[in-house]
Parts: structure tokens; C-alpha cells; sequence
């Protein structure tokens, strides 16, 4: 079971090469494959994800949630898909209609691209990139671009100031969040994910660095546009942000991809701070979902639990508080390592 | 310490994901209402008295009525009762003010309808009622010529007894009264002629008892001519 | 990352990154709508970036996008969007001044030559260079160990812009 996906990869390699293609195709067109998987896994795992969050949000407040369709409302999910995928797509005659079409797209592709890296079990990432983590990191940036350009295109005063707060918030947040994965990175000596996950072998990083764990679940929260940090969506006051304006499939896209960033940063934590696909017993691949999923369910717990804070409050506690802390966690290990060198302990 | 309150939060947040759901599965399962619920309001048509308090008492005129007033009779009768649920507030002001509870809300929350006419409910006068109205006019009819039966019988009576207080109604010389009250008590038949007059027509009584008095005379007269002839 | 051994498949890509990136540079200019413009600046960012992983130069690459693409082009679309006061379709259109043609077209040409010269004149090393495999840690032993003092004064001058260009903007408070 362990080296099942990873064989089944050598094994396709394989037969491509008695096919009699080159090694650098059979590479390529393994990479496509990979690619169309991690993307089928993504459109299949939303619509668990958007089911789940219905259930646990209702859980939360002692509801039932979806509990129509098929046992315990699995398929409300499905039902909604082909809801938004049969709904007239309206463009609105003053958007800046370019622009307004490729912002979803945009967004989509910028949210798979961040599963570049993520060691999805032992030997199963798409690319093992020696700068994996600062390639997340940088991808998720890209973010913004796509929510400035919907709330641009839209020609709409709610899109355009949910976009212009998602803007503010992403930016100022990518900092902190930037910061408090440098402890891990300074302790692993790597910025290789797999590195990372190698270097957890024993203890994982949320023991030996705690603020730092909790630093970057607050700026993720925030980088994710999730609750209490929604404010670019903000439906009481925005009437949902940038995305106002989109109807049927494009903003399903949207709200794909809102769910395709929340997995991927999950994932990331579970790697960089849960031990990634390190586990005993079960698969490696097995292991990775478990924690991804406990992760996704704290932000779900979060999520339900905390009103909506303040914009100004929101950019106050990122540049007064969080940079600062995790400046300090930086300096900390900083310390600790050298410490820990002084003593002889590694 | 800062950000207990998040903690405590959380906690809070835990402890309803465990607790039981409430949601009432409304479609499928009923819900439980308080005794004292105010679903629809139902009207009693026979309790009504047409009063109009509901009517007054509503601050939305939801409430009317069509009455149709008898010529024979003092009361009201009520035609229809329109109750008109699309400006129903269920202040319940109209039922306290009933004097006869004929207004009542029931446990039925269900109103809505596809059209807005249909949401006004107007009750009709049930067709029994009118069958037993009849029954009951026709039985006051007949109590009352009962009535009249009895105090022409009450009136004979006294006039056998006592003739000349009552004839004084009727007749003004003393002679005549002496007359009419010897017949009077001489044949029940022109006693009760008499009574019967004098309650129903006193102008009649007077006319006949002043043509019986005239024929009396007559005939005294001639019998006391026979008797010297 | 890949050894392209194949040496045309490894052109083909270069020759498709560099398509987008003189596009998207072409765009900012030719663009009559300035947000198309700042847009397509972002696509020439992602562009050199993407020629930057090309080299095996992943953290340049990274930072590429992380700071021009995800940052900066995000500033200058917000100063555009907050500057803009007139039809969004008629913000950057070309000059009508002949003189400004003949400036402009000037110094692209001086430019072009002197790339063109550098390019053409300098020595290039033959032998190819083996990948460096920790890029990263090569950038820091030259940044935080031989460079160290340059790079600092590099930080304390931006940090030093930073505070010009606030006090610029906002005006000292005299107490």
C-alpha cells in the first residue's frame, strides 16, 4: 500500500518508454498525468469539502445541515453543481468584460498551481522543488492579482472595495506568514518540502515551534479570506465582495478555488508543522489526508466560532502584533540554535 | 492574559457541536405548540350575535360582516363573515372582546396559498340555520295567540265574576252595565264573545256591547208588552 | 527539475517564455487601457521569473513573483485605480508630439545597441556549468557573509526611501 502511487508512477513510466517514447516525454507526459489527477482530486475533494462545511457549520449551531439528498446529504453538493452549472452566466454590460472573464481562470489556476510542491505522500509530489516553500509562498501571492482584477472588471463599487480590502489584507498578511515558516526553515536547514517533512522525523516543528505554528494559522486564515478575517467577502457589507458580480460557473470557479486554496494551505501546514505524510501504520498518502483534513477542520471550527473583526483592527493586529511576533520567533530559534550548536546537542 | 476569550470561544463553539440538534423537522415532523398558539382564526357562525365588538376591537380590518335586519323581529341576522388573514396581525384583541367566544385561534399555522383571494375566508350562513329560524318563529306565533287564547279566557272569566268593573270599560250609563252584565253572566257565550273583544278591539267591544245592550232593551221592552197584553 | 537533454524542447520552452514576456512588455506599452497595461506588466514579471527557473534559478525565480508579481504590480495597479479620473479606455494613449517619437525612439535604439554590444562582445565561458543544487544557500553564504555589509546598507537605504517617501507624502507634523 505504501509505494502503491508511487509504483503505479514508475510503472506508466514505463510502459511509455517501451512504447518507444524518449525519457524526457514519458517525464512530460507523466507530469500531465499528475497534473490531470491532482485536479480531478481537487473538483472531487470540493465537493466533500463544501458538504462537510455545510455539516460542521451546522453542527456548530446545532443544526441538521444538508440532510436531503442521499444519506446524510451527500449529494446536496452535487445538486448545487449542476445548479451553478445550468445557471445563465450574466456579464454585466459596464464590466471591463476581459478582464472579468479571465479573473476566475486566473484565480483557478493560480490555486492548483500551489500543489506544485506539496509532498502528497513518500516520493509523490508533481515537482520536487528544492524551494518548495518559498514557491508556495510565492504562487499564493498571485492570488490577489485575480481578485483585483474581478473586482476591477466587475465595474461594481462592492467588488471593487472587496477588492481593494482582500488586496490590503493579502499583502499585508503574506509577511507574518512569511516570517513564521522561516523558523521551521531555519531549523531544517532546507526549503525543500520533503526536506521539512525528512527533518520531522522525530518531533514535529509544531512542538518546537509553537508561536510560529500559531503565527501562520492566523495569517493563512487571513491569506484564505475565511472568517473572522472574511472581510473582502463581507456578504452583510460587500454583498460578497468581488465576487458580487459573478453568476453560475464563473463563480463557482471562484468558490472552487476558495476551497483549492484552503486544502493546499492545510496541507502545507500538515507538512511543515504536523509531520507531513510521516505516520505510523497507515500509508503515507493515507496519513497526509488525515492531517489535512484535521487542519481543515480547525479552520472550520475557527471559522464558526469568531465574528467578523474590524478592517482597521484587522491591519492593526497584522503590523503591530503578528510581524513583531513572529520577527521574535525568528530571533528565538535564531538563539535556540545557536544554543543548541554551543551545547553540542546537534 | 489577551485572547482567553478566543479560548473560551472555542470551547463553546465544542460543546454545542456535541449537543443535540433542535431543529425541527418541520414537514416531516409536526411541531409541538403551546396550548395558547395562535395559528388560524376560526369563527363559530351559530354563536354569533352580530355585535360588531370584533369588528371595532380589530386594528386592521381584518374582520367584517353583512347582517340583514328582519322587519318582524328586533334582531340582527348575519348574512356572511369574511375574516381577511393577509392584514391579521393575531393580536388576539378581537377574540377577548367577543361576548359570545364564537372567534377562537387553533394550532393550524399552515396559511399560505397561491393566490391572495384565497387567503380571505368568509363564512357563509349555514342553510340549517335558517330552517331552524323558521321552526322558531313559527312556535312564537303560536305562543302568542296562546297568550291570547289565555287572557281572553282570563278576561271571560272575570267578566262572569265581575262584570260591571269591567264592561265600565266599554259601556258609560249604569242601566246599560246592569243590562250587559245579567247576559253577561247569563251565557257563557256572549261573555267570551265580550272578552275576546275587549282585548283585542276595545272601539268593537264598545260597538257590540252598546248593540247588545240596544237589543236587550228591545226585548224587555216587548216582553213586558206581551206580558200586559 | 528536469534535465532537458533534448536541446530543442528546452529552446521551444524559452522560446515560449520569452514570447510572453515581450508580449506582455509590449502590452504595458501599446495598451490604451492603463489597467490593461499594469495587467500585462504582471505577465512580464511572471515571464522573467519563469526564464529565471529556466536558469535553475529557483529563488531568484521565487522572489521574482513574490515581490514584482505579487506586490508591486499590485501597488502600481492600486496607485493607477486611485489616480485615475477619467474614462478607464483613454489612460494611456500614445503621445501625439512627434518630438516625444523621435526621444523615445531614440534612447530604445541606444539601448538595443548597447545590449546587443555587451551581449556580442562579452567572453562567454564554453563549458557548461554543472546546476547548482543549493542555489539558496549559496545566496546566503554571499549575502549574509561576503556581501554582508553591502547588503545591510542596501536594507537601511530602502528602509530610509520607505520613510522619505512617507514623509513626502504625509508632511511632517510640526508640534
Amino acid at each position: 500500500m505504501e509505494h502503491l502511487f508511487t509504483n503505479l508512477a514508475a510503472a506508466f513510466t514505463g510502459w511509455m518508454i517501451t512504447l518507444g517514447l524518449s525519457p524526457v516525454w514519458a517525464d512530460i507526459i507523466l507530469l500531465l498525468v499528475k497534473w490531470i489527477i491532482i485536479i480531478t482530486i481537487i473538483t472531487l475533494n470540493i465537493i466533500v469539502l463544501i458538504w462537510l462545511e455545510r455539516k460542521v457549520s451546522a453542527f456548530f449551531q446545532e443544526r441538521l445541515g444538508p440532510n436531503r439528498l442521499g444519506p446524510f446529504g451527500i449529494f446536496q453538493t452535487i445538486a448545487d453543481a449542476i445548479k451553478l452549472l445550468t445557471k445563465e452566466d450574466i456579464v454585466p454590460s459596464a464590466a471591463d468584460k476581459l478582464i472579468f472573464k479571465t479573473a476566475p481562470m486566473f484565480f483557478i489556476v493560480v490555486a492548483v498551481m500551489l500543489y506544485t510542491v506539496i509532498p502528497l505522500g513518500q516520493g509523490m509530489e508533481v515537482i520536487n522543488l528544492n524551494i518548495g516553500l518559498l514557491f508556495f509562498i510565492s504562487i499564493g501571492s498571485l492570488s490577489t492579482i485575480a481578485l483585483l482584477m474581478a473586482g476591477w472588471g466587475s465595474d461594481n463599487k462592492w467588488s471593487l472595495m472587496g477588492a481593494v480590502r482582500s488586496v490590503a489584507q493579502m499583502i499585508s498578511y503574506e509577511i507574518p506568514l512569511a516570517f513564521s515558516l522561516l523558523g521551521v526553515v531555519m531549523i531544517s536547514g532546507s526549503l525543500n518540502l520533503q526536506d521539512i517533512v525528512a527533518a520531522q522525523d522525530n518531533l514535529w516543528f509544531i512542538i518546537l515551534q509553537p508561536i510560529a505554528f500559531i503565527t501562520y494559522f492566523i495569517a493563512a486564515t487571513a491569506e484564505l479570506n475565511r472568517g473572522p478575517f472574511d472581510m473582502p467577502e463581507a456578504e452583510q457589507e460587500l454583498t460578497g465582495g468581488a465576487y458580487t458580480e459573478y453568476t453560475g460557473m464563473r463563480w463557482a470557479l471562484f468558490f472552487l478555488a476558495e476551497y483549492t486554496n484552503l486544502v493546499a494551505v492545510s496541507a502545507l501546514m500538515a507538512t511543515v508543522f504536523l509531520g507531513g505524510w510521516q505516520g505510523p501504520w497507515l500509508p503515507s498518502w493515507l496519513w497526509i489526508i488525515i492531517k489535512t483534513y484535521g487542519v481543515i477542520l480547525v479552520f472550520f471550527w475557527v471559522k464558526w466560532t469568531f465574528p467578523r473583526i474590524r478592517m482597521d483592527q484587522l491591519m492593526s493586529f497584522s503590523w503591530k502584533v503578528l510581524v513583531p511576533v513572529s520577527l521574535g520567533n525568528i530571533l528565538l530559534t535564531g538563539a535556540g540554535i545557536y544554543f543548541c550548536k554551543w551545547m553540542g546537542w546537534c | 492574559m489577551n485572547g482567553q476569550g478566543l479560548i473560551k470561544g472555542l470551547g463553546i463553539t465544542l460543546k454545542h457541536f456535541f449537543q443535540k440538534e433542535i431543529t425541527e423537522q418541520y414537514p416531516d415532523v409536526m411541531p409541538e405548540l403551546a396550548p395558547r398558539f395562535r395559528g388560524c382564526l376560526q369563527f363559530e357562525f351559530e354563536k354569533c350575535i352580530a355585535c360588531g365588538i370584533c369588528v371595532n376591537s380589530c386594528p386592521n380590518d381584518v374582520l367584517s360582516f353583512e347582517t340583514e335586519k328582519s322587519e318582524n323581529s328586533k334582531k340582527k341576522k348575519l348574512l356572511s363573515y369574511t375574516i381577511d388573514f393577509q392584514y391579521c396581525m393575531f393580536c388576539n384583541l378581537c377574540v377577548e372582546g367577543c361576548p359570545k367566544d364564537c372567534l377562537h385561534f387553533d394550532h393550524d399555522f399552515e396559511l399560505s396559498t397561491f393566490s391572495r383571494d384565497d387567503i380571505k375566508r368568509v363564512y357563509l350562513r349555514p342553510a340549517e340555520m335558517d330552517e331552524e329560524e323558521e321552526v322558531e318563529t313559527a312556535s312564537m306565533q303560536d305562543e302568542q295567540e296562546n297568550k291570547e287564547q289565555n287572557k281572553i279566557e282570563a278576561m271571560s272569566k272575570a267578566l262572569q265574576k265581575n262584570p260591571a268593573k269591567i264592561l265600565a270599560q266599554v259601556l258609560e250609563q249604569e242601566e246599560d252595565i246592569k243590562i250587559l252584565s245579567e247576559l253577561v253572566q247569563e251565557s257563557e257565550k256572549t261573555a267570551l264573545k265580550m272578552a275576546e273583544l275587549l282585548v283585542k278591539d276595545k272601539e268593537k267591544a264598545a260597538k257590540v256591547a252598546a248593540g247588545f245592550v240596544t237589543k236587550e232593551k228591545k226585548n224587555r221592552l216587548q216582553a213586558e208588552k206581551g206580558g200586559e197584553e | 527539475m528536469f534535465e532537458f537533454s533534448a536541446f530543442s524542447l528546452y529552446d521551444a520552452a524559452f522560446l515560449a517564455i520569452g514570447g510572453v514576456t515581450i508580449l506582455g512588455a509590449l502590452g504595458v506599452v501599446l495598451f490604451r487601457n492603463i489597467i490593461y497595461s499594469a495587467l500585462s506588466l504582471v505577465f512580464t514579471m511572471l515571464g522573467v521569473a519563469a526564464i529565471y527557473f529556466q536558469l535553475n534559478a529557483g529563488f531568484l525565480g521565487a522572489i521574482q513573483i513574490l515581490v514584482y508579481a505579487g506586490a508591486i504590480s499590485v501597488l502600481i495597479i492600486f496607485a493607477v485605480m486611485l489616480l485615475m479620473d477619467k474614462d478607464a479606455r483613454r489612460t494611456n494613449l500614445p503621445t501625439p508630439r512627434t518630438k516625444a517619437w523621435f526621444a523615445g525612439g531614440t534612447i530604445t535604439m541606444m539601448m538595443l545597441a548597447s545590449i546587443i554590444a555587451a551581449v556580442g562582445f562579452t567572453e562567454w565561458p564554453k563549458t557548461a556549468l554543472q546546476g547548482v543544487d543549493n542555489s539558496v544557500g549559496m545566496l546566503a553564504e554571499l549575502m549574509l557573509g561576503d556581501y554582508v555589509i553591502a547588503f545591510e546598507a542596501a536594507a537601511i537605504l530602502l528602509l530610509v526611501a520607505v520613510i522619505g517617501a512617507i514623509i513626502l507624502a504625509k508632511g511632517v507634523e510640526n508640534r
